[in-house]
């Protein structure tokens, strides 16, 4: 029965006369404007040519007979050609609004796939009636323009927007709303405006390097009203194509295919565009202002819609376009859109064409294979990338006369969102001295001065200066080690604040700093990406990064043109310890070579690490060792006075007895800093200077283990269970509780009786926890 | 100055040195060779033009002496010195553009034109390069040596000789690939970078790697081909763990066709026979060149040749000859001995800045003493070696904060006896709670310690090992017993504990 049905189905179109042709080529004009171009009878008429094509063998006869059919329709409409069409294109119904319009378009993707398969199997088999109904061509001149298949087009989305129909090719002035003419436009990074030099204000002389945001989105950021300047009065602003795209008024197409319909219009297959805000992800910091992205929705439009032609681009021949002008666009990715995930059309392109193209491609596979080689770093090599990406947008922009300065599309970094940081005068109450006392304790906040680290703070400096001073700069290397808490960061970063005043007041050649700790970095070669970053702003992955800094601080290139000495601060040198230590040989050979102009501070707790490096690599350390020793109690006090200057919060003894407690176990001026800050905590609400006791609490607090606490807490726990002998299962259970906490170290509890049991902590710890417990007064005679 | 004087004597009444000198017969040829090269340029004193260069220091004596027959006396030698320094001009430590240009000379980056003490190897890595371009036949040479001996910058030497050598001959000269192999990010690359430099133009296939095409190409007779000089820098990173890469980067010199002449630098003697043997019995003449360890001889040298540029003397000749002695006998790598220098001569100059705070006492010293006070003396190169070489254990240990001078006195008091090489950490506690408790300490607790423990082993003092329990982690002593017992007897405390 289903046969008959799909007869019926398959007769309507054909059974159509002249007459009913017409609403059909109504719905084709409908389709261009939106993207879901199936509608409701061109999905019957494609349904129909699968049908023929799926059942040849059972009905050939009909087949056939349909198709005579049809093509001998198409001749006779042929034969009058339809001169209506004009009028019909300029009444074409307006497309249902953008985000109706977005639905419909993916419950139409799926059909849009189907039709693509069918597409094939027809083109095959019915070769002979195609030829009578559709042309293709490889080329279409219409309306002026040229356009072949691989071209990209801007597309109407509203047939009735007026605004359609003007299409400035000249960007205009924002300010002033005059073309550019003569005179340089500048284009904004952020909302791609262009401004003459001039209407700015303050104007500007010369195009700015690097980035330049408008003074609108400045305002814009921070959170001002700022307003555009209105055209004058009867002047409507023109808006060009390419703003008009990117506030999503527009569409933009690959031709995949050009035709001439059976009634004479001519036809392209379009492969939509989409831009970022119209993913499922919304625009992304890293998207591009100017990024689309390439989606597998399909659809046939009328060549009429096209507006004119647009340039997507690679981001390779993104960067070479000189040519570009305003409607360049570059485009990546692949946006699927069923999954809402992206592929990089790179790889799609290569995939595909696996074997015609491999000589083509030759370059793309290098570069793909570069990329794949180093799968444990993928993110890292995305991220590279994304960001030679970025310099070849900025290499772009430097050549295009319109975009004036480099975009690296950084502009909505995290960094730019902050808090807001309230004033202190609405505040409304004074802080006491306490809180005063607890605040500049607090190991965040940064002492206005550095007490007894002077002599190595003097040793850093020279290190510097004689390094820097010298129009001939001499790489060197200084190695500064010392316990934790004893200042070695912190003296180091004083001393570059000191040298920094000491640039801005002109009495040193500027340099560069970058401070990198160890920690932080994700494997030790990371460095070499981090160091190029910090040097250029540029981030490439480690390889590449290495390659580029070996040029950099080796002779050879002597024409570059940063000739800043480098200042290179390592902290946590220790943690970049490889296997065979190839990365610290790498940073400590740089300063032996000629002109590197780069000095290696690095920091660490070891003292003995040169030594434990391999000798090749300590012979380039040089012998320069600066050691941190801990502080002893008369520094430990100065540095917590110093600090609490003019706030009366503290007993003199009392810093004094934190002081030497400290000392004696580790000279970790961190931890008398905690210790005083606890212990001015414990003071909050009495009103008086904190004294001995106080401290006393605050030690024993850090210093008493807290093992001991606990071991206080569990005898209260075994208390509940009295002087009763308690039965197995609890005591197997109070076993598990204390191995949890670490007090015991027991086996699994799956042995139960055989389980072991051993004391983690000392026994006399114990017996101290558990000899003052009043609920237990028995307990202290068994121990 | 009685040390000064004590040692002035010291360079002549030398007889090992001496003998050292005149018996190894690679060595005397060098002084010969560099005596020649030493001769003109600055010459000032006429007096010495047969003999030596003007600024002759102990090491020019001893070379006079030793073509005179080892005819040696104290006397005259002083003279030379003495006059030498009215020779040149003084030198002003406190003067910017002086102390920077003697900051240049010393600098390690800082290349000299002559690379003074390595002609010999030199000359033989030259000779091999020669050899090999003139019958256009491939070879391998492997050089070794310690840290700081001079092999990537006799290479660089090389490479301009042999540019030099191919123009007067008018053979093309040969691709050079100076390759550092910490550099590569993977190890296979280094065979992408000699195909590269092979043919730079011509687009590589990816169907076949790029040793396999390398090897193609060298098996294979290609006319009009270049030779290609790889010289491979830290040749011990790219051993990996089946030894393919060395393996076959060193086969590679050994096809038929092959352009490729391989120079291996790197630090162990024996690389090339432990990880190549099979190179071996292919090529049984592979020549291994040994950079050795500077003797003190060379060391001055090179340290006067850097010198000589300079208008003025900045160093005593017995502080270069002190300077030199320790370095040699510590491990003779000249970028140690550079380092010392530069650091006596900052030494020098902090002493300077704070004589000339002092002011109206420095004007009235006598001229001689001004010259004198302007030289890097003995006692500077002294300061500046002790940096270096001295330990720093007893100075750590004595700046250590109290509980841990308890700790490490415990450690010692339970290793006492030798018959015990560690301990863990929960035993450690009790003892060390034992010296607490006898000495009415209040001890801290079992965390502390092993955190304070950490510390001491960063400090390179104890060693802990690795365990799931802190309590069970092994302890050991890094340093000598003694030394803690010497560090910690000041402090009348210990001396009671450790009794």
């Amino acid at each position: 029965m289903a046969e008959t049905q799909q007869m019926k189905k398959f007769k309507t179109p054909s059974k159509g006369t002249p007459k009913a042709k017409h609403p059909i080529s109504i719905d084709h004009h409908i389709a261009p404007q939106t993207p879901q171009s199936a509608t409701p009878s061109a999905i019957n008429l494609r349904r129909s040519h699968r049908l023929t094509a799926a059942f040849p063998e059972h009905r050939p006869a009909i087949s056939s007979f349909n198709t005579h059919q049809s093509a001998a329709k198409t001749r006779k409409i042929f034969e009058n050609p339809p001169l209506v069409l004009p009028t019909e294109i300029s009444i074409t119904p307006a497309s249902p609004p953008p985000v109706e319009s977005r639905k419909k378009r993916k419950f139409h993707e799926k059909s849009a796939e189907k039709s693509k398969d069918s597409r094939n199997v027809k083109y095959k088999h019915a070769a002979d009636r195609k030829v009578k109904k559709k042309v293709y061509y490889k080329k279409v001149v219409y309306d002026g323009g040229e356009f072949s298949a691989g071209h990209d087009v801007y597309v109407k989305r509203r047939s009735d927007a007026s605004s359609d129909d003007e299409d400035p090719e000249v960007e205009e002035c924002r300010v002033c709303f005059k073309p550019a003419g003569r005179r340089v436009l500048i284009e904004c990074d952020d909302c791609l405006n262009g401004f003459h030099l001039k209407c700015l204000k303050p104007p500007l002389k010369a195009v700015p390097d690097g980035d330049w945001v408008c003074c609108y989105c400045v305002a814009r950021k921070n959170g001002e009203v700022m307003e555009f300047p209105e055209p004058q009065a009867g002047k409507k602003r023109a808006r060009t194509a390419r703003e008009k795209l990117l506030s999503s008024d527009l569409w933009a197409a690959r031709i995949e295919s050009l035709w001439k319909e059976v009634d004479g219009t001519y036809w392209f297959r379009a492969r939509w565009y989409i831009i970022p805000e119209e993913t499922a992800v919304g625009r992304q910091p890293h998207n591009l202002r100017r990024e689309l992205y390439r989606t597998n929705d399909f659809a046939d439009v009328e060549m009429e819609s096209i507006i004119r032609h647009c340039f997507v681009m690679s981001p390779r021949e993104f960067a070479n376009a000189a040519d570009g002008g305003d409607d360049v666009f570059l485009c990546e990715y692949e946006y699927e859109v069923q999954w809402h995930s992206f592929k990089r059309i790179a790889e799609i392109d290569n995939n595909e064409n696996d074997g015609e193209r491999v000589v083509d491609n030759d370059a793309d596979w290098n570069s793909c294979d570069e990329f794949d080689s180093g799968s444990d770093f993928d993110s890292e090599e995305e991220a590279a990338y994304e960001d030679k990406k970025r310099n070849r947008l900025s290499q772009l922009s430097s050549l295009r006369p319109v975009a004036a300065n480099s975009r690296k599309g950084q502009i909505f970094g995290l960094q730019k969102i902050g808090a807001k940081k309230i004033p202190e005068n609405l505040r409304s109450r004074k802080q006491t001295d306490l809180e005063k006392a607890k605040s500049t304790l607090l190991l965040a906040t940064l002492p206005k001065s550095l007490p007894c680290r002077d002599r190595e703070m003097i040793e850093i400096t020279t290190f510097i200066k004689g390094a820097i001073c010298d129009e001939q700069c001499l790489g060197r290397c200084l190695y500064v080690h010392g316990v934790p808490g004893t200042g070695k960061t912190m003296s180091v970063l004083a001393v570059m604040r000191n040298l920094k005043s000491e640039v801005d007041a002109g009495s040193i050649r500027p340099y560069c700093f970058v401070e990198i700790n160890g920690l932080k970095l994700a494997s030790p070669e990371n460095i070499y990406s981090v160091i190029y970053e910090g040097l250029t702003g540029h981030r490439v992955g480690w390889k590449k990064a290495l390659n580029l800094l070996n040029a950099r601080f080796s002779d050879e290139n002597k024409c570059r043109k940063d000739t800043r000495p480098c200042i290179l601060l390592i902290d946590e040198l220790d943690l970049l310890v490889t296997r065979n230590q190839a990365v610290l040989y790498n940073i400590l050979d740089w300063p032996t070579r000629p002109n590197s102009k780069l000095i290696v501070i690095g920091i660490a707790n070891t003292m003995d690490l040169p030594e434990k490096l391999l000798p090749r690599i300590s012979s380039r350390m040089g012998i320069q060792r600066l050691c941190f020793g801990p502080y002893n109690f008369q520094q430990l006090q100065e540095i917590i006075s110093s600090r609490l200057k003019g706030i009366d919060a503290f007993e003199k003894v009392a810093i004094e007895f934190a002081s030497r407690k400290v000392a004696a176990v580790s000279g970790d001026a961190r931890r008398a800093l905690e210790i005083c800050r606890r212990a001015a905590e414990f003071l909050q609400n009495r009103k008086v200077m904190a004294g001995m006791a106080d401290v006393e609490a605050a030690i024993k607090e850090m210093f008493q283990a807290p093992h001991i606490q606990l071991a206080m807490a569990v005898s209260s726990f075994c208390a509940n269970n009295g002087e009763t002998f308690p039965g197995y299962d609890t005591l197997l259970k109070v076993g598990c509780k204390l191995g949890e906490c670490r007090l015991l170290l027991c086996e699994s509890g799956t042995r139960h009786k055989l389980q072991k049991l051993q004391l983690n902590y000392p026994n006399d710890d114990v017996t101290f926890a558990l000899k003052d417990s009043k609920e237990l007064p028995w307990l202290a005679k068994y121990i | 100055m009685p040390a000064f004087a004590a040692l002035r004597q010291f360079p002549s009444s030398d007889p090992t040195s001496e003998a050292i000198v005149a018996v190894t017969p690679r060595k005397t040829r060098l002084i010969s060779d560099s005596d020649a090269a030493i001769g003109s340029p600055l010459r000032k004193s006429p007096r010495f033009c047969k003999e030596g260069t003007p600024h002759s220091s102990p090491t020019a004596n001893i070379r006079k002496c030793l073509k005179t027959s080892l005819n040696l006396s104290g006397s005259p030698q002083k003279k030379q010195l003495s006059e030498d320094f009215v020779e040149r001009q003084n030198w002003n430590p406190r003067d910017e553009t002086q102390r920077r240009a003697v900051n240049e000379a010393l600098h390690v980056s800082t290349a000299q034109t002559n690379v003074v003490c390595r002609e010999n190897e030199q000359n033989r890595i030259l000779d091999f390069c020669k050899k090999c371009i003139k019958e256009e036949k491939a070879g391998s040479l492997y050089v070794c040596g310690c840290p700081g001996t001079g092999k990537t910058l006799s290479m660089e030497k090389v490479k301009a000789m042999l540019a030099d050598w191919a123009n007067e001959e008018c053979i093309q000269y040969p691709d050079v690939l100076p390759i550092n192999c910490t550099s590569l990010a993977n190890m296979n690359d280094i065979f992408s970078k000699i195909l590269e430099q092979n043919h730079s133009g011509k687009r590589r296939s990816h169907s076949t790697s790029s040793l396999q095409q390398l090897q193609n190409l060298y098996s294979q007779q290609t006319p009009g081909m270049k030779m290609i000089l790889v010289i491979a820098d830290e040749l011990d990173y790219l051993i990996t763990r089946d030894r393919a890469v060395l393996h076959d980067l060193f086969m590679l010199t050994t096809l038929p066709f092959s352009k490729c002449i391989l120079l291996g630098v790197a630090n162990a003697i024996d690389l090339a026979d432990r990880f190549i043997p099979k190179l071996r019995s292919l090529n049984g003449k592979h020549m291994v060149i040994t950079f050795c360890a500077y003797s003190k001889d060379q060391i001055i040298n090179i340290l006067q040749e850097r010198l000589r540029a300079l208008p003025y003397t900045v160093f005593q000749p017995q502080a270069l000859e002190l300077c030199a002695r320790k370095v040699a006998a510590a491990s003779g790598d000249m970028r140690k001995a550079l380092a010392v220098c530069r650091n006596a001569i900052e030494i020098l100059i902090g002493d300077s800045m704070l004589s000339s705070l002092d002011g109206t006492e420095d004007q009235q010293k006598s001229a001689e003493n001004v010259s004198m006070s302007n030289q890097v003396r003995i006692d500077h190169v002294a300061a500046a070696l002790s940096k270096v070489y001295k330990s720093p254990v007893v100075d750590t240990i004595i700046s250590l904060p109290q509980h841990q001078q308890i700790i490490l006195c415990s450690v010692v008091k339970l290793f006492r006896g030798g018959k015990k090489k560690d301990t863990t950490l929960g035993e450690l506690n009790k003892y060390y709670v034992d010296v607490c408790k006898s000495t009415s300490i209040p001890p801290v607790g079992i965390l502390e310690l092993s955190s304070m423990c950490r510390v001491l082993d960063d400090q390179g003092i104890l060693k802990l090992g690795q365990s799931r329990d802190d309590k069970l982690r092994r302890v050991t002593l890094k340093v000598d017993g003694a030394d803690i017992v010497f560090a910690l007897q000041g402090v009348r405390f210990f001396r009671n504990c450790l009794q």
